[in-house]
């Protein structure tokens, strides 16, 4: 798993590559997690390039939602498809999570 | 018809070795991404929840996985020698509700189920014996291509 951060204005964007499983979780969760804790942070969470997720990762994924509301921060999950969406579908997460087609929908929906 | 097999120790960091093999199968046998990701996930999912929670002890122990892939199935044979666990008993977990109120766990074996075609359990002789069968549909074959 790759991650990679870039800055759209004063939006965060994340963008993984590769796989979310049991190995990799923990530096997904500590990057996500540690990102979201700024008061009032925006970040775009693009899932183009992820070839799949597993539970481990849709923890990460809940608690990361959830410490967001705390701090008051907002993410938005962009670019789900395929195999990604199949699994966000069978996890009943595409109703729970803010999610954008693209990351300029994402961005857009964070202005 | 091919057949490979893994042994890895009940340590978390060791479930690389299970995804590179099962990476290796799936080039050698011309398997597509979706099949690949189904039985990767499958196989993080139960051997995460065998070595987080199937031991009592802190020592070492080993589980053995055996992946054979012919024209029409895709099967990984798991055993180990923790504490009795049928996963196929599990309630299905609760997939409704907000953000506070929503908990993980069972999200696993939820996923184990809905992904692979076939699951077996069996406890002999002191050891849980998982089997997961995904099936290869005709594309999956076709895709493959002449031998």
């Amino acid at each position: 798993m790759d991650l990679r951060e870039d800055s759209v204005g004063d939006i965060t964007v994340l963008e993984v590559k590769g796989r979310i499983d049991s190995t990799t979780a923990p530096t997904f969760g500590e990057k996500l997690t540690g990102t979201l804790a700024t008061p009032d942070k925006r970040l775009v969470l693009d899932l183009r390039q992820l070839e799949y997720i597993s539970s481990a990762g849709f923890r990460v994924l809940l608690l990361a939602a959830k410490r967001a509301e705390e701090a008051g921060s907002h993410f938005v999950l962009c670019s789900i498809s395929g195999k990604v969406r199949q699994l966000f579908d069978l996890g009943g997460f595409l109703d729970l999570f803010s999610i954008s087609a693209s990351r300029e929908e994402g961005i857009a929906a964070l202005r | 018809m091919s057949f490979v097999e893994v042994s890895i120790t009940n340590r978390l960091h060791d479930l690389t070795h299970v995804t590179q093999t099962v990476d290796q199968l799936a080039a050698t046998h011309g398997l597509t991404p979706d099949i690949v990701a189904d039985m990767n996930i499958a196989l993080d999912e139960v051997l995460s929840n065998i070595i987080r929670h199937g031991y009592s002890d802190d020592r070492v122990h080993k589980i053995q996985i055996r992946l054979t892939a012919d024209d029409d199935v895709l099967q990984a044979e798991i055993e180990d020698d923790g504490k009795p666990f049928n996963p196929l008993t599990t309630p299905p977990p609760d997939l409704t509700g907000s953000l506070r109120e929503r908990a993980i766990g069972g999200l696993g074996i939820h996923f184990v189920k809905n992904l692979m075609s076939e699951v077996a359990y069996s406890f002999i002789k002191n050891r849980n014996r998982l089997v997961l069968k995904k099936h290869l549909t005709r594309r999956e074959a076709d895709a493959r291509g002449p031998a």
